[in-house]
Order: structure tokens, then C-alpha cells, then sequence
């Protein structure tokens, strides 16, 4: 039995990801479950999906809590994000990253591999969505499963979601990855802070949790908390404002779903502000704004 | 035969295609909206010649259910929570009515507060509905039991509707290998239905469902109330054919692991009976005699069935994913009341509310927690509540 776990973002795929792995491992003639854990349902989100794969029928129907391997499909998630969190001595991870694997810090030192997936699913795809790539990096680190059996595995659960056009895309960006990945060992220097969660007794639970503004050792929770959740981390994209095309329309301020634009200065000096630490970069601003003044860059 | 790794979801939209229903009338909800959704694909590919109704509302899928059933021909719904929860008043028609829609429900938590995960206080409450109700572990149960309950809810003693249960992520977003049986065994093993009780026909009216004085009402309560007391058998000869056809037996109304010589007896439902198989394997092996029952039917209740398993241990616990407050969990009152008489201790274990994930350790403590009543012949606690921050268990 061998048990993954997959780190992502809300709408890089890791659900697919973890799916097509199991495919992949269910037609080397393996048992294998594979299962989301979703967190808020929105894109950008940190989300985990799991995939166990064994000779004989899986019963357990537990969450992972000791993986032998982990799958980072986002490596900005690797400061936020303890992802290496019970992770076996003699595990592995899989990270998308274009860093070196001897420069990528778990907080644990471990065997690693890395791939710049974000760059192989920009070229192959057009689209920054990782999780097909990482499939291929996770085949030639781990040679639990072949790359045939991955591109099978793409063709089956993308195949049945996307189309078989877009899955073989799909299934090429699996192969570039796969002749792309280095493998060697990660830093484990640097303390993950344990227990980040506010996690009261029942007694100190707000009746009901209905919950006023609280400052926790765990930080802030109830109205007013997204001052310590920044979520601008969640962005591929960022917008880019020209102050000399925009006429003030406000649109782009109408419109943003996370309120991250904000109005400053007086009279003529009137202008826009982007708080970057808010933008999940969604990229309506630039869509709605009439003057073509917001560009989206990576 | 083929086999292929999918969700829960999309065995229970596939096994509605190979019951070939002719009406589906639905309103999507988290967790369930892929059945949906699959179920409209195969529609218009033209896979599936069904009539496919997206309501407004999952009040009006089952009033649509309702009259379409009534007409004579086979129906089916899907829904979730508060989805289940708005379809209340409804259901009781469809019971009464004796109209065999055929609904699996993705077990998920009803607000508040609001959440998506695994609970069973959606189709708890409903046990007085007139519908039945089975419990599933895995995808391959969710695929077998869809196409088992047309057989069970259309057959002549019985004509009552039944939910199809499974819990929320744990089997309607996770993949797993299913054998799809094939069409053909399908259609032998479920003919087309050809009801009498309830049929639209111009040259042979009927009215359904009228006003009803105090004359008539007691005894349609009594025929439900026949009826889902004939299910208990029905249940036993469909599983029965089930397993002769496709090779896979279910059980019926209750499946027993290991419960020969066991002293401490955990009785669970759904998801959690998958992880509770691995812990008897690893208590046995150990030496500790407990065993395992998975009760699949929640309506018809399978009395005598719990009652041959209590004569044969020392200890019974109950483990609930729902809560009666004050009262206890739901599979659990049941279960006390089935065994009124019998003198050995009865626990119940509460854990996985919300869809907290219902862990291993979480499992060990529910059969120690029995061991130890079967050990000294009785509980400390009746009601115990596993990885509740601040409640001993």
C-alpha cells in the first residue's frame, strides 16, 4: 500500500490529479480510491486530495494523516502550509517548483523531485493548471507507476470531464514533465508552528458559533479575521494598473469580488489602488475595465 | 462485465441509465449535483431515453416524481441535506400514495451551521416518511443497491419509495473500481414496471391522493405499515438474486463481519462500517473478540435480524453519525428498542458529525468502549461522544 497526498488550490486540479493517479495505478491491475478534502469551495483556496493504492480492495475510508508520498502542485503553498506534515521519514516529496530540489525548504529534509509545471502547462496547454504535469514528475521520481500508465489514467478521468482533445493535451503535458524532473533532497531547516487552527473546547464555542470579532493565539476569527487571512497569495496573475489610460470609471472597483481595489487621493490626484494582498487574481478587474488600463501578469 | 474507477456520484447516475427509468426530475445540490449532471449528459447523448425535468426546486422535483409515478412509470430523483429537507412534505405522498421512486440522497450535514460534509441529519428525520432506506459502504454498493431498489421498491407486496444512501466526499467524490454489470443481466433481472395501483389511463380514471375524512386514513397507515414489513423479506430474496446474478451478496438487511464468538458486537452504517471491517481484522488478530454488523436497512427496521445478533454477544454498541438531542443517535434508539428485554448492555457511539473525519484511533475506542461493557456487564456511559473537544468519551 502506498498513500498521496495532494496539495493545491482550488481550480489547479488536484482532485483530477489524484484521480488520474489512481486510474493510472488501477490499470497496472492495482486497487486504488482516490478522494478530495475540501476546504472553502472557492478557486484559489488551499484544497488536499488523497489517493491509496494497494494490490488488494481498500477499505479504509479515513482521511491520509501519514503519507509516503506528498504532491505540491503550487510551491507558494510551501510557506503557508505545513505540506510535508506527517509525511514518512523515507517518503517523498513532489513539488512544482522551478527550483532546484536541494533549494526547496519542508521543513523537513526528505527526498524531492521537481518540475517547473506552471512553465510545462504554459507551454502545453496555454493555461496555468499543473496537475497534469505534476502526474508526469510523480512517475519519473517515484517509478511507482509508468508514464504510459499516467497518460492512460489522463485519458480516462480527464478523458471523461474535458473531452479526449483537451486530455491529450493533457497527457503530453504529463510526458514534458516527465523528462524535466530533477530528483534529490530538500532543506529541512527551517519550524512549521504547529496548531494554527482555533480549535475551542465546546464550552468555549460561541453558542451556536455565532462569533464576534476574537482575537485567538491562533489569530483573529469572526468579522474583521480577513485582515490576518491574507488570500493575495492565492494568484497566479496579478493585475497592472496604467493611472495615464484609466478614465475612473470605477468598474473594475464595482466589480471585484474580493474588494481589493481601493480608491485614493483628492481631486485630479484621484486614482486606484490594488491591494495585492487581497487579489486572488481573478482577472475580472481587467475584463470589466473599458479602457484596457488592467493588464493581468504573471 | 467491465470495470472502471469512478465516483459514487456517477455509479449512482449509471445505475439509473441501466434501470432505464423514464423520468428524472432533480434539482442539483453539493454534494449530489454530479448525478445530476452525468444523468442530463446521458440524456442528451442521447445514451439514456428518459424524460429529464430540471425543477426549480427540489420541492417541485418531488412533487414532479410524485405525478409522474402516479402515471404508472419509473422514476427517479436525486438530492442532499437541505435539498431532502425542502422535499419533506412531499415525501410523505409518495409513501402513502405507494409511488416506488427510487432516490439516492448523499448523506450530507443540514445547517446550521451551514457545511457540505457527511451527516446523517438529512434522511434521519425522514424515517417516518413511508420511505425506505438503505445504508452503503462503497461505490460498488452505490451501483448495486440503485438498481436493487427499483427491484425492491416496485414489487407487489411492497410499492413503497426508497433513499439510497451514501455519505458525502466519502463516496460521492471518491473514485474507486466498480464492476458496471451489464445491460442485458440488467434488464432480466429488472423487468420493465407495470403497475395497477397507480396508473394514468383516460379510459380507466383514477383519483390519487384525495381528501380523506378520518374513515379511511388509519387504514392507509396500517397498509404502509404491512407493506414495509413485507420489504423485510423482499429485501432478503432481491439480495439473494443479486448475488446469484452478479456474484456479490449484500447480506439483505443486515451483513454480519466476524461476529461468530465475538463478545463485543459494534453495529455501524454507512461509510464508517468500510474502516470498522479493518479494525475487527486487526482486533482479532490481536486476540479481541469483537465483531462487526453493518446495518444496511434503516426502514423496514430489521428487528429479529439485531435481535439473533444480540443473543449471541455480550455487549452491543451502536455507532450513530446523527444525534436525537437528549435522546441519543438515531440507529442506536433503534436498536434499544428492537432489544427491549434483553439484559446486555447496549452503547451508543456518536463520532463524524459535521463530517469530521471518523479516524482509526476514533474506531478502536468505539469497540474498546464495547469490550469494556461486555467485560464488566454494563456501560459507565449509555452515550458516548468520540473527539468532541471538551466531552470525555
Amino acid at each position: 500500500m502506498f498513500e498521496v497526498r495532494f496539495h493545491g488550490r482550488g481550480g489547479q486540479g488536484a482532485v483530477m490529479a489524484a484521480q488520474a493517479l489512481a486510474s493510472a495505478a488501477f490499470q497496472e491491475g492495482n486497487y486504488a480510491v482516490a478522494f478530495p478534502y475540501f476546504g472553502a469551495e472557492r478557486r484559489g483556496a488551499p484544497v488536499m486530495a488523497f489517493t491509496r493504492v494497494d494490490k488488494d480492495k481498500i477499505f479504509s475510508k479515513t482521511l491520509i494523516y501519514e503519507p509516503d508520498y506528498i504532491v505540491v502542485l503550487d510551491d507558494k503553498l510551501t510557506g503557508l502550509v505545513d505540506v510535508a506534515d506527517g509525511l514518512k521519514d523515507d517518503g517523498m516529496a513532489i513539488i512544482n517548483s522551478n527550483a532546484k530540489p536541494e533549494d526547496i525548504e519542508l521543513g523537513k529534509s526528505v527526498k524531492c523531485a521537481t518540475v517547473d509545471a506552471t512553465t510545462v502547462a504554459l507551454e502545453t496547454l496555454g493555461q496555468p493548471i499543473t496537475n497534469s504535469a505534476i502526474l508526469g514528475a510523480f512517475a519519473k521520481a517515484t517509478g511507482l507507476v509508468s508514464i504510459d500508465s499516467i497518460v492512460a489514467g489522463i485519458m480516462d478521468i480527464f478523458g471523461s470531464r474535458i473531452g479526449e482533445k483537451l486530455a491529450a493535451k493533457n497527457a503530453n503535458a504529463a510526458k514534458v514533465a516527465y523528462e524535466r524532473t530533477s530528483v534529490g533532497t530538500c532543506k529541512g531547516t527551517m519550524t512549521y508552528e504547529k496548531g494554527g487552527k482555533w480549535l475551542p473546547d465546546y464550552k468555549e464555542l460561541p453558542l451556536g458559533l455565532a462569533t464576534r470579532p476574537m482575537k485567538t493565539p491562533e489569530g483573529l476569527v469572526g468579522p474583521g479575521s480577513f485582515v490576518d487571512n491574507k488570500t493575495g497569495s492565492w494568484k497566479t496573475f496579478a493585475p497592472v494598473h496604467d493611472p495615464d489610460k484609466c478614465i475612473m470609471c470605477r468598474m473594475c472597483w464595482f466589480y471585484c469580488p474580493d474588494g481589493a481595489i481601493k480608491e485614493v487621493g483628492e481631486g485630479d490626484a484621484k486614482t486606484l489602488e490594488f491591494h495585492l494582498e487581497y487579489c486572488k487574481g481573478c482577472g475580472i478587474c481587467a475584463n470589466e475595465c473599458p479602457k484596457d488600463a488592467i493588464k493581468m501578469e504573471r | 462485465m467491465v470495470k472502471r474507477v469512478v465516483t459514487g456520484n456517477y455509479a449512482a447516475a449509471f445505475a439509473a441509465m441501466l434501470a432505464r427509468v423514464d423520468v428524472i426530475a432533480a434539482y442539483p445540490i453539493t454534494p449530489q449535483t454530479f448525478i445530476v449532471e452525468h444523468l442530463s449528459e446521458f440524456v442528451n447523448d442521447g445514451l439514456l431515453d428518459s424524460a429529464f425535468m430540471r425543477c426549480e426546486s427540489e420541492h417541485s422535483a418531488m412533487s414532479a416524481c410524485v405525478a409522474a409515478s402516479a402515471t404508472g412509470v419509473r422514476t427517479y430523483t436525486a438530492t442532499a441535506s437541505q435539498g431532502l429537507a425542502l422535499m419533506h412534505e412531499v415525501l410523505f405522498i409518495a409513501g402513502s400514495a405507494h409511488l416506488p421512486v427510487v432516490m439516492p440522497v448523499v448523506n450530507r450535514t443540514v445547517a446550521g451551521p451551514i457545511g457540505i460534509w457527511a451527516e446523517h441529519n438529512d434522511t434521519m428525520p425522514q424515517r417516518d416518511t413511508g420511505w425506505m432506506q438503505v445504508y452503503v459502504e462503497d461505490n460498488q454498493e452505490v451501483m448495486d443497491m440503485t438498481i436493487q431498489a427499483f427491484k425492491i421498491a416496485e414489487d407487489k407486496r411492497v410499492l413503497l419509495p426508497i433513499m439510497v444512501c451514501l455519505d458525502a466526499f466519502i463516496l460521492s467524490h471518491t473514485v474507486e473500481p466498480v464492476d458496471f454489470p451489464d445491460q442485458d443481466k440488467v434488464d432480466k433481472f429488472l423487468p420493465p414496471y407495470r403497475p395497477d395501483h397507480a396508473v394514468l389511463d383516460p379510459k380507466d380514471p383514477m383519483i390519487i391522493g384525495s381528501f380523506s375524512p378520518p374513515e379511511y386514513i388509519q387504514e392507509v397507515r396500517y397498509q404502509t405499515d404491512e407493506t414495509m414489513r413485507n420489504a423485510l423479506e423482499v429485501v432478503e430474496e432481491v439480495n439473494a438474486e443479486w448475488a446469484k446474478e452478479f456474484g456479490r451478496d449484500y447480506g439483505g438487511l443486515i451483513e454480519e463481519y466476524k461476529t461468530e464468538g465475538a463478545d463485543a458486537i459494534l453495529i455501524t452504517l454507512g461509510t464508517v462500517t468500510s474502516t470498522a471491517r479493518d479494525i475487527v481484522d486487526e482486533y482479532r488478530a490481536a486476540g479481541k473478540k469483537v465483531g462487526l454488523v453493518k446495518l444496511r436497512f434503516f426502514r423496514p427496521y430489521p428487528t429479529e435480524a439485531i435481535r439473533k445478533v444480540a443473543s449471541k454477544c455480550k455487549a452491543i454498541g451502536v455507532y450513530d453519525r446523527a444525534v436525537s438531542f437528549s435522546a441519543g443517535g438515531p440507529s442506536w434508539i433503534e436498536a434499544r428498542n428492537a432489544l427491549y428485554g434483553y439484559t446486555i448492555p447496549v452503547i451508543n457511539v456518536l463520532a463524524g458529525l459535521g463530517g469530521r473525519d471518523v479516524t482509526e484511533p476514533d474506531i478502536r475506542l468505539m469497540f474498546d468502549k464495547v469490550l469494556e461493557a461486555a467485560e464488566k456487564g454494563e456501560a459507565e456511559n449509555e452515550i458516548v461522544w468520540i473527539g468532541t473537544r471538551g466531552v470525555k468519551p
